[in-house]
């Protein structure tokens, strides 16, 4: 804990846990998840120690995270037009067209100001050493803004001087980030948040952030296209124009008649507004591509390529099979190492070698080599433990951090974020999808 | 150099009202080196506006909307082009290298591909892609209504039947086996009274097309339509409807002449 928190407050904080979490089920405040082929809703537990990030170590991360958001829209660009980066030689071209996410359909699209990851949720651990590690992009559609947003309030209306005394950066903000991120993206219209419903995992989310910009949230059926344009029906039978739209549903089922053809939840010709540039869609489709974890060993490169620059942040050490001397380090080291399958997401697919017998870890070799590209291997890092509250004992438990940045006129990161924790002592993964929790993230102002 | 009149039409009719149509048509032939467009007027009924984009292939796109109640839907398309299959195209796209949907071969097809890819002893592209269009039309027969759009080169090919598509599936999964860049087709053809399927090979240099179907390379007797990684990129008609509709009948007519 930070010497620059006062102590009084925050134990106050820590006092009001349950009076927060009362108030979080009373907003709401829910993820859902699938187990068993079942879906149930929880409440995603709220830990009241906060993870504080000071001054100094934010100046880094925000820069570090810029850089390389600003990198990955350059790549996103350059593969849906020239593909330089390919032709050049820096990423072989195989990592680019298995990607489940790439999407030839996208090809040739220029969204409004050239921006693909409008909202990006960047995954970062802390290592016992204090530097800071990039562990996943995620430029799809990352959730969880939300939870640190009404955390900090409820904090707020239960312990109503606890910032008063901490300089704590106000995380209000984001609300006026996103609308202006998506005011940014707009071509001429509305703003509208389009959700699959009440039954999705981040349900209560999407509500919350239309209730923070002032945008409509919306269900397939309230939208039409006609002409290549994205229309809400009103009430009376009339129609509004949207200009902007965050989805907050997967590419394949975003357009039928350009994607999945059985997909209830789309928008038909969503894709052909898209394209005439008559409708800015946040995140753009065909994003996946970017945030791939076989593309992930490449980013530093991209930041190089793209910028010029040297990366202010540096990824998790990665190896991928795919190279002949990785796949020889990967099988011999493969008892140290973690292994992601980089097809799976929500933390599936995360196996760590020296969690597996013998048996297991030759059979698991045989898949590799059958399979070098599916796979990518990395050290463990042994990251930072942090403080959370367990029946009224203070334990330590593995935490990682999700950063949100906005790429609107400028690229900015929001001084706040997710963290989450694993409630597992011996787990690293740390997902909400996992049955993890979730922890407020102060930045101090000095 | 030939100059054909083309005529495509298609009649939807159902059986109940349906509204908020959405529709896509990839009906109107590309204007590109090899096929000149000199005339070509497109009609639909009911009449509504429309909108034109070329998507990521380069086909053009025609998109509408329908809102109120109709039981009907009429395109048709007619024309007259100049086609020169001695000129070549150059539209590549490096995804035409990989498997898509239709094409991912299953182990029946890769283990036909390896026990037949050396009897080729030529590395010639156009070569080996009329090498393995012979075997296929020795193995596969030619049978309607077997197969449906939705069919995918692995079950058409245990089913050793099928019609225009199942052969450009089956041959294009083989031939991205062979790492050759290749693309499906879909337009008119003189021998056909249907719309016609076949594809295209990547030289190296320039497309080429050759017709699985028949087993012999396009000339001036085939107007290409749309273009694409398989069928779910150049489906001539696609639509969402809402309605109590329980039957849809399709009529489809289309001249080479």
């Amino acid at each position: 804990m930070s010497a620059e928190i006062n102590n009084n407050q925050f134990t106050q904080a820590v006092g009001s846990a349950d009076e927060i979490n009362e108030l979080l089920r009373r907003y709401g405040v829910k993820f859902g998840i699938y187990k068993n082929g079942t879906f149930k809703e929880q409440f995603f537990p709220f830990d009241p120690i906060p993870r504080v990030i000071t001054a100094q170590d934010f100046i880094s991360i925000e820069k570090g995270l810029v850089q390389r958001v600003n990198a990955l829209n350059e790549f996103l660009f350059d593969i849906y037009h020239e593909k330089k980066i390919v032709k050049d030689g820096i990423i072989p071209e195989d990592f680019i067209y298995i990607s489940s996410g790439y999407l030839a359909q996208c090809e040739g699209i220029t969204p409004k100001n050239k921006i693909y990851s409008h909202i990006s949720g960047i995954d970062l651990v802390q290592a016992k050493n204090g530097e800071w590690y990039i562990l996943e992009d995620n430029l799809r559609i990352p959730s969880g803004a939300s939870y640190p947003l009404i955390a900090r309030e409820l904090t707020r209306i239960a312990c109503s001087d606890a910032f008063t005394e901490n300089k704590v950066v106000d995380n209000r903000n984001y609300a006026q980030l996103l609308k202006d991120t998506m005011d940014n993206a707009n071509c001429g219209g509305i703003r509208a948040i389009l959700t699959p419903g009440r039954y999705n995992a981040a349900y209560f989310e999407h509500s919350y952030l239309a209730e923070l910009t002032d945008s409509v949230l919306v269900q397939n059926d309230e939208l039409f296209v006609e002409d290549n344009i994205l229309y809400h029906k009103t009430y009376s039978g009339g129609k509004t124009r949207i200009g902007v739209l965050y989805r907050r549903i997967a590419d394949e089922y975003l357009d039928p008649l350009n994607f999945l053809p059985e997909s209830l939840i789309g928008i038909p010709n969503l894709m052909e507004a898209y394209r005439s540039v008559n409708v800015g869609i946040i995140n753009a489709p065909g994003n996946g591509v970017a945030d791939d974890k076989g593309i992930y060993y490449f980013v530093p490169k991209m930041i190089k390529y793209y910028l010029g620059e040297e990366p202010i942040l540096k990824n998790a050490p990665t190896y991928l099979p795919f190279y002949s001397e990785d796949r020889k380090y990967v099988l011999d080291n493969l008892d140290k190492l973690v292994i992601k399958d980089v097809a799976e997401a929500g933390g599936y697919g995360v196996v760590f070698g020296n969690e597996l017998s013998k048996e297991k870890l030759s059979e698991f070799k045989e898949t590799i080599i059958a399979e070098p590209r599916r796979f990518i291997a990395q050290e463990v890092i042994d990251f930072l433990d942090l403080p959370i509250l367990d029946n009224g004992e203070t334990v330590m438990r593995k935490a990682d951090l999700r950063a949100f940045v906005l790429s609107g006129k400028e690229t900015k990161v929001w001084a706040s974020g997710l963290t989450r924790f694993s409630r597992n002592p011996n787990s690293f993964v740390v997902n909400s999808s996992q049955g993890g929790g979730f922890k407020d993230t102060w930045v101090l102002s000095r | 150099m030939k100059t054909v009149n083309f005529y495509f039409s298609t009649k939807l009719t159902f059986d109940d009202y349906i509204h908020d149509h959405s529709f896509a048509l990839r009906i109107i032939p590309p204007e590109t080196e090899n096929q000149h467009i000199l005339s070509c007027s497109l009609n639909i009924s009911p009449y509504i506006s429309t909108k034109q984009t070329i998507d990521a292939f380069g086909n053009n796109v025609t998109s509408g909307y329908i809102k109120d109640d109709h039981r009907f839907l009429d395109f048709e398309i007619k024309g007259y082009d100049e086609i020169d299959s001695e000129k070549h195209r150059t539209d590549f796209m490096p995804c035409y290298l990989y498997q898509s949907e239709y094409t991912t071969p299953d182990k029946d097809i890769i283990k036909f591909y390896l026990q037949n890819k050396d009897k080729c002893n030529s590395s010639n592209i156009a070569e080996r892609t009329a090498f393995f269009s012979d075997l296929l039309s020795e193995i596969i027969e030619y049978k309607k209504d077997v197969t449906n759009t939705k069919t995918t080169a692995s079950e058409a090919f245990a089913l050793k039947q099928g019609v225009c598509q199942d052969f450009s599936h089956i041959l294009l999964s083989i031939l991205r086996l062979d790492r050759i860049p290749c693309r499906y087709i879909a337009g008119l053809a003189f021998c056909d009274g249907e719309t016609h399927s076949w594809i295209e090979y990547w030289t190296g240099e320039h497309w080429e097309g050759f017709d699985p179907a028949n087993n012999c390379p396009v000339n001036d007797d085939y107007l290409i339509i749309s273009q694409g990684r398989d069928f779910r990129d150049c489906a001539i008609d696609r639509g969402i409807m809402f309605g109590r509709y329980t039957k849809q009948l399709q009529l489809v007519r289309s001249v080479l002449s």
